[in-house]
């Protein structure tokens, strides 16, 4: 399957033949560095291999269009409830620089004791079974060929099926995944005998398949409301789960801590959240970082957590790390949408690129109080596992309810999570091997007659052979993904077009409203306003105060329940420019003079220099005689002086818009040039940042440019007109 | 056990801690976590459940639906503590089937007493 960047993906295409399709590699894989990596004007000393294709920061206009990418592995988590809308976020992703993604599963997979096939709908994340993990690897195969860069694809293997699930994952060529057995105990309820057991042979199948894994420990901040205050647990979660994939097997570099600055403003958070980045990086040498973004204190406010986001990845480049995993914008209101994956991507890829060769001249004070606090941390932890041992162990510690207590270790509150080891999903399954036991197949952990290559007796396991994976395609004739699509690619077929923020045709949209009312009477109308839009189901995701009597401000989703048909559609024409040497050709020769300035009262140069100079690329280059009269020039002057000069151009630029002084301008541009009888001889051209082609020509001129506009499109422009005026 | 609640003691308690050096203290560290994992990698040594036994159903080739029938009726009869594996691989050694073959005569219904021996 070949993308091409022009084209949407085609759904049929990924899931045609995905019964014999096979990942092409295993395991995961880092960026490649770059070092003192030459980008357009700099230098980067954080950086990795460029991209074959990409959408560059907005910025980067400025400085040849150049799209560096940092060092770090930038993770996105995608999960709509079905992974054909997924796959298409994941194109957009990265193209946005993302290499890691991950798919949230559905709520309750982790409460099914087997495997899930084919492609039903899920909520809050998909259904992880082979077939869609099949289709999603297929697709993202085909992507990293279209950005030139291999994509980290990531999911769960938790819950009860764990073993099954890393079998699986290894087959289909995931390579990430967060295993935890601690995450079940706590948060899912499942037994602990049950979870340690499954946790075992689930991280040998990801050790020997190169899988990245992930723990869960930062779950345990997203739970308590005074964060900072958990962070000596969460080395004694990371450190239990570490020395546990120790033993499975795993090796050093393929164990990544999930660690998240436990803190926001505004909260003091770089002076609270770094003691606990330095001690977990002081006592992890040797193993990965994977530095998540704060979730916990997000709500509405995208803005918000776009700023804590940005002070996150800040810890991130000051303290270390090796994958950067973005948190959302808008994960705090909904389900999050296509743009919002895209926005939280970018802040991350913003920041580092902002952030580059940062360490070069700014570093931790390592002599100051930071050590000292790093070192009060590792001293909590190391009481709490003290006492854990103490206790009668880890089972023991958990049912005594000494995880997530929010109390500041050894400060106890009685409010942890306690689990009774008999109890829980799962109990009483955990049996005994017998003296013989076996399991003749490769990566299988613990007691066995058998080792890994005895499979070959067989013709081998599925992971020497892949031939022996069984696909099973759909089991619900209703919820699957044909079913699903069945619309979409019929609206797709006919053109039709909706707009959309998570799913195929959702409709739903988005407005920003500000009402200069009280917040109660200001809501209510806000909603009345949307309602007048025609939006249904209007509802309000985020409110403002901005000050308690004179507004706030609200952003309102709603569906917009029209289709656009394409055909109906009238597009602009694209008009082929002239090349260079051609508007050379015909302008030098013919001596023309032009006329330039800003125009009113408006002082802004820097637009107009770069249409004209010669320096900037501009129409001087073509032997257009310019005569750049300067800014806050009168139409009357402009004229005076193309009359004088004897110009057939005049180039008027016209940034300010306020009270649409621009129109105004325009208009006495084209209406003067008439009245003193120029018009004829006249090619009148505006530019500036709000002038449009067509404003121009309804305010009587003969064409406009707004941003972005080069010498170039100018000087085209001008030789066809010229010619067309029969010169 | 009842639940914990207590006030932050940390300057009491820390007494043993405080003159370790930080080399000492990160290795005091690790010998904790290791000594906490040490049961619980025991029990995996040694134990068994479904789950790890349909991964290794799966690794055979066989479907996450045959994996579980299978697995669940050898829970049922007492035999998963041999091994899922292992008993569809006896079974298809002594009657010359392919591994495949022996699970799904098993799937049939058939042969379940010849298991476990
Ligand atoms: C630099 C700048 C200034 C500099 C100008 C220095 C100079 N010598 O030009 C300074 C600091 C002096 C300045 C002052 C002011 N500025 Co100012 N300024 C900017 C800024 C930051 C960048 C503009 C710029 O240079 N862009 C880069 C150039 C290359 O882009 P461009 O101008 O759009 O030009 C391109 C196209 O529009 C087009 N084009 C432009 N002209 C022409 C002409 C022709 C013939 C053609 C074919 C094409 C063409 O081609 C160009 C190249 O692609 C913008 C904000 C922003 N980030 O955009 C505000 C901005 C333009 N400024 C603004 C304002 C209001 C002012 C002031 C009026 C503020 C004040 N009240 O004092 C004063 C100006 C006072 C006055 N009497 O004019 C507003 C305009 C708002 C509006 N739409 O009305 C902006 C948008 C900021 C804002 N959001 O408030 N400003």
């Amino acid at each position: 399957m070949k993308l091409s960047p022009d084209k949407r993906i085609d759904l049929r295409d990924v899931l045609d033949g995905l019964e014999d399709y096979r990942p092409r590699r295993k395991g995961w894989h880092w960026r490649t560095p770059a070092p003192d990596h030459k980008v357009g004007p700099f230098t980067y000393r954080n950086a990795s291999e460029d991209l074959k294709n990409s959408v560059a920061l907005p910025a980067a206009h400025a400085f040849g269009a150049i799209d560096p990418q940092c060092d770090f592995v930038i993770t996105t988590e995608i999960a709509s409830g079905r992974f054909e809308d997924d796959i298409r976020r994941m194109r957009m992703a990265a193209w946005h620089g993302a290499d890691h993604l991950m798919v949230i599963r559905t709520t309750g997979q982790s409460h099914i004791d087997g495997l899930i096939e084919g492609t039903p709908e899920g909520i809050g994340g998909i259904p992880v079974t082979r077939k869609q993990l099949r289709a999603t690897r297929k697709a993202l195969d085909a992507m990293e060929d279209e950005v030139g860069r291999p994509i980290n694809f990531h999911s769960y293997v938790s819950g009860l099926a764990g073993p099954e699930m890393a079998v699986l994952f290894s087959e289909e060529g995931v390579n990430g995944a967060h295993q935890d057995p601690q995450y079940n105990v706590l948060y899912r309820g499942i037994n602990m005998h049950r979870s340690f057991v499954d946790a075992a042979e689930a991280k040998k199948v990801m050790a020997d398949g190169g899988i990245l894994q992930i723990d869960g420990a930062h779950n345990a901040n997203a739970t308590a409301k005074e964060a900072w205050k958990v962070t000596p647990e969460l080395l004694v979660q990371h450190a239990i789960n570490t020395a546990y994939s120790r033993a499975a097997g795993m090796a050093a570099e393929n164990i990544a801590l999930s660690t998240v600055p436990p803190t926001a403003p505004p909260a003091p958070k770089l002076r609270l959240d770094l003691p606990y980045a330095v001690a977990l990086r002081d006592l992890f040498k040797g193993y990965r970082m994977r530095a998540q973004q704060n979730t916990r204190y997000v709500e509405s406010d995208t803005t918000e957590a776009t700023v804590t986001h940005v002070l996150d990845t800040l810890i991130s480049r000051l303290a270390g790390a090796d994958i950067q995993s973005t948190i959302t914008p808008d994960e705090g209101r909904n389900i999050p949408w296509h743009y919002n994956t895209i926005a939280g991507t970018n802040t991350a890829r913003q920041t580092l690129m902002g952030l580059d060769g940062l360490t070069d001249q700014v570093k931790l004070d390592m002599d100051g109080e930071l050590p000292e606090l790093a070192r009060e941390i590792k001293e909590r932890a190391i009481l709490m596992m003290e006492e854990i041992l103490d206790m009668g162990g880890y089972y023991a510690a958990v049912e005594a309810g000494q995880f997530v207590d929010s109390g500041h270790y050894p400060e106890r509150h009685g409010d942890g999570i306690a689990r009774d080891p008999a109890g829980g999903s799962g109990a009483g399954t955990v049996v005994k091997r017998a003296p013989r036991y076996g399991a003749p197949v490769c990566s299988h952990f613990g007691d066995n007659v058998f080792k890994d290559g005895d499979c070959k007796a067989y013709g081998g396991c599925s992971l020497c052979n892949p031939d022996k994976i069984r696909y099973v395609d759909e089991l619900d004739p209703l919820d699957n993904v044909g079913e699903r699509l069945k619309v979409p690619l019929d609206e797709r077929d006919r053109g039709i077009l909706r707009p959309e923020v998570e799913r195929h045709g959702d409709g739903m949209v988005c407005v920003t409203l500000f009402v200069p009312a009280p917040p109660d009477v200001a809501e209510a109308a806000a909603i009345d306003m949307a309602l007048h839009m025609n939006l249904k189901n209007p509802e309000v995701i985020s409110k403002r105060v901005l000050h308690p009597a004179e507004g706030s401000v609200f952003e309102i989703k709603g569906v917009l329940d029209v289709y656009i048909d394409t055909a109906f559609l009238t597009l602009p024409t694209k008009v082929d420019l002239i090349p260079d040497a051609d508007i050379e050709a015909w302008v030098r020769p013919r001596h023309i003079h032009a006329v330039a300035a800003t125009v009113g009262e408006d002082e802004h140069s820097v637009g107009l220099r770069e249409i004209l100079n010669i320096k900037h690329g501009g129409v001087e280059r073509f032997g257009l005689k310019c005569h750049d009269l300067g800014t806050s020039i009168s139409v009357t002057r402009l004229l005076d002086e193309a009359e004088r000069t004897g110009a057939r151009v005049v180039l008027m630029s016209t940034i300010v818009t306020h009270a649409d002084v621009h129109k105004k301008n325009m208009r006495r541009l084209a209406d003067e040039a008439t009245a003193r009888g120029l018009r004829e001889r006249l090619v009148l051209v505006a530019g500036g940042t709000q002038v449009t082609d067509e404003m121009a020509k309804e305010c009587g001129l003969d064409a406009g440019f707004g941003r972005g506009t080069k010498g170039r499109d100018v000087g085209s422009f001008l030789v066809r007109e010229l010619q067309r005026r029969g010169n | 056990m009842p639940s914990l609640d207590r006030p932050d003691d940390f300057q009491t308690r820390r007494a043993h801690l405080k003159d370790l050096s930080d080399d000492e203290l990160h290795a005091r560290f690790w010998d904790l976590a290791n000594r906490i994992v040490q049961p619980l990698v025991a029990e995996a040594r040694t134990h068994t459940t479904p789950a790890v036994e349909r991964s290794v159903l799966l690794r055979m080739g066989f479907t996450g639906a045959e994996a579980r029938d299978l697995v669940n009726g050898m829970q049922a009869r007492g035999l998963l503590g041999c091994g899922a594996g292992k008993l569809v691989l006896v079974l298809a050694n002594a009657h010359h089937l392919t591994v495949r073959e022996a699970g799904l005569t098993l799937l049939e219904g058939r042969m379940w007493e010849e298991l476990g021996v």
